[in-house]
């Protein structure tokens, strides 16, 4: 006669609760919350941080973009640029081969790549449009990008 | 649960926080399972496709493995077949860089690889799983020698900078601990009295043993300093001969000191499906699979064509394509039908009158970020002072793995490393430095495992797949959503074109994905072209 998986579970239940005495009772440990594999985030905090540790790697330093057998856009003196809005949903949701990087979007598998917090993206945005030629006046804010995030 | 020890409101705490984090590494598994990574060849023993329509032909994109593969079968079923390819090379991501190569990436910044005469690194793909037949198949069609490539080694490493104080420690160290710490939890809980009997005498003594057995455990079924423990951890004397070869047991690592460092994350990697025993590269670099590909098709190659436009109609199909090598202006080839293996980060930029299901599907794959860097060391100090041939390092530091050689041994001289090879975001900002700051990083980091690393390192290579000018990107990162949506889309003939490559498969960034995916694809083809040839 076998046990069934409910016998099984509770005596499971049991083990995990030893083990977690046992655990308790071990030697003081470097507690380590983050995940072992790399789902860590950006500790960048200016725009421009954001952008020589993040955008550039496809943009490139001076926001000029590159071409091989495709092309990464120019962001240098874009008139694309002229809605934060276009920008914000770029990066939160990605366009085509460019991957999402939005709390909301950036899916958590081994190989997306990391979300930005709302700071970030919005300090990116700020930073880009008063850079690389670009000279628009208006500020994107932390809300207006958490509200667009949370937009499906 | 009625009978739970004293502060038990803390102990349920952990027990919540602990089954969430040991769920965040399974559902990490269960991520990389449904973006195919765990997913069988469909590749069944060739079938040749025979009795191409007379006179018929094709037009193939890319000098890829998909490209070679569809050129390689239309060939053979009677085609007439051309391949338009950006490279100056064939075999696109399957590409191994050795000394004197020259590499320049998007954003002009050029390396030249200083690596000694027979060493490499494979910036794409690095190993062939047993059950990848069809890259086997065309392994051995092709007259490419194989050798095994490791992936498992018991005696490298585990390593995170935030446990142990920084130190390494042995992956069968870990690996011993954890299940002797287990069996033995299980073992308590097997004899407990709370259990209020549910289980047998029979089924309790099973158990017993059977945990006993799998964790090494004592007679009292205890995990402890042991040489049945050291058996599998190893010991801190090794067992010999004579009078000093009386062996001394190693001191297990505390339970809680494993589980908060994480280690075991790294742990079951090596039992998913794609990376278990046995694995297999090419003598030379896995780019020798695209050389001897290029070689073979040789007549049907044009290289240094950048396509521009693709446009079909009611009788064949046109690419319009650049000679980046000669200012030719330029040049428009045509076929009655097309197999297009182009990378989707890049098909969705070049201007083609498909239907908008295909159209969606191509601008709905987001490319994932990979970096590899190369280092050539001045003697194989992992296998002279570690006892460390082939296998892979794990580390949560951003260059992620090491990568040994699985080849060479005991050869004397220089050695190469795979000195990391990094996702997510690691990826990222390693791309988004120089391929100088790329090597020294991974000089920097390493070294805080191997220490020998500043003294013996000599030169290094670094490939960042979002700088790549043939990719834009690593592989085709499918969410489940974009598949459920556009997946079969994307593979549907679209009236003359069809569209094959790792992208279009359920094993992203696999070489398999790209073999069975374009034998898919032209017989789906081939199919069409029969019938169209019959009508007409």
């Amino acid at each position: 006669m076998t046990a069934t998986p409910t016998r099984w579970s509770r005596a499971l239940s049991a083990a995990m609760l030893a083990l977690l005495a046992a655990a308790a009772a071990g030697p003081p440990v470097q507690a380590d919350s983050a995940s072992f594999f790399a789902f860590s985030t950006l500790d960048a905090q200016s725009g421009e941080q954001v952008y020589r540790q993040i955008c550039q790697g496809c943009h490139m330093p001076d926001g000029k973009g590159a071409t091989g057998a495709g092309t990464y856009p120019s962001l240098a003196e874009n008139h694309e640029l002229a809605s934060a809005q276009f920008m914000a949903l770029t990066i939160l949701k990605g366009r085509r081969n460019m991957p999402a990087f939005g709390a909301g979007h950036a899916s958590g598998v081994f190989f997306a790549t990391p979300p930005l917090s709302s700071e970030q993206v919005a300090a990116v945005i700020n930073f880009v449009r008063t850079h690389f030629g670009n000279r628009y006046t208006d500020v994107v804010s932390v809300a207006q990008i958490e509200e667009l995030d949370r937009s499906p | 649960m009625t009978d739970e020890p004293a502060g038990s409101a803390m102990t349920r705490r952990q027990l919540l926080s602990m089954i969430g984090s040991t769920a965040g590494g399974a559902t990490m598994y269960q991520a990389m399972s449904s973006l195919g990574l765990a997913a069988d060849s469909t590749f069944k023993a060739p079938s040749r496709l025979t009795g191409a329509p007379a006179g018929a032909s094709v037009l193939v994109l890319g000098a890829g493995i998909a490209g070679m593969v569809a050129a390689y079968e239309l060939r053979s079923a009677g085609y007439r077949v051309q391949l338009l390819e950006y490279n100056d090379r064939a075999g696109g991501r399957n590409w191994t860089v050795r000394g004197g190569d020259r590499y320049t990436e998007m954003g002009g910044m050029t390396q030249q690889c200083r690596f000694d005469p027979g060493l490499y690194i494979n910036p794409g793909p690095w190993r062939l799983p047993y059950h990848h037949r069809g890259m086997l198949h065309y392994c051995k069609l092709l007259g490419v020698r194989l050798e095994a490539f490791v992936q498992n080694n018991n005696n490298a490493y585990l390593h995170a900078s935030n446990a142990f104080g920084g130190k390494p420690q042995r992956f069968r160290s870990v690996k011993a601990d954890y299940h002797g710490h287990i069996a033995e939890l299980l073992a308590k809980a097997a004899q407990s009295k709370n259990l209020d009997a549910p289980v047998t005498l029979e089924d309790q003594q099973a158990l017993l043993d059977s945990l006993r057995l799998w964790g090494a455990l004592d007679k009292n079924y205890a995990y402890t300093r042991s040489l049945a423990g050291s058996e599998r951890r190893g010991f801190d004397h090794d067992p010999g001969g004579g009078l000093s070869g009386r062996p001394v047991p190693s001191e297990p690592i505390g339970l809680g000191e494993l589980l908060h460092s994480r280690l075991w994350e790294a742990l079951p990697f090596c039992d998913n499906y794609d990376m278990q025993t046995s694995m297999f590269q090419p003598v030379g670099g896995m780019g020798v699979v695209g050389e001897a590909f290029g070689r073979e098709l040789a007549p049907l190659i044009r290289y240094n064509a950048k396509v521009l436009e693709i446009r079909q109609d009611e009788r064949g199909v046109s690419a319009t394509f650049e000679d980046t090598a000669a200012s030719t202006g330029r040049h428009s080839v045509r076929a009655d039908w097309c197999v297009c293996t182009i990378p989707l980060s890049i098909l969705g930029q070049i201007p083609m009158n498909v239907g908008r299901p295909m159209a969606d599907a191509i601008a709905a794959v987001p490319y994932a970020a990979a970096v590899k860097v190369g280092l050539q060391f001045k003697r194989r100090f992992w296998e002279e002072d570690e006892q460390i041939y082939g296998g892979v390092t794990y580390t949560n530091l951003p260059i992620g793995n090491i990568g040994y050689p699985s080849t060479g041994y005991f050869g004397g001289g220089k050695g190469v490393l795979l000195g990391a090879y990094a996702f997510g975001l690691n990826a990222a900002e390693f791309t988004a430095m120089t391929p100088e700051e790329r090597v020294s990083k991974a000089v920097e980091y390493g070294s805080r495992i191997h220490p020998q690393y500043p003294q013996e390192f000599d030169n290094g290579i670094a490939v960042a797949w979002h700088r790549s000018p043939f990719t834009l990107g690593c592989f085709g990162m499918w969410s489940e959503a974009a598949r459920a949506q556009h997946y079969d889309n994307l593979c549907d003939i679209d009236g003359r074109i069809v569209l094959a490559g790792e992208h279009a498969s359920y094993l992203p960034g696999w070489q398999e994905g790209a073999v069975t995916s374009a034998l898919d694809a032209i017989e789906r083809l081939h199919r069409r072209a029969s019938a169209a040839g019959a009508a007409s």
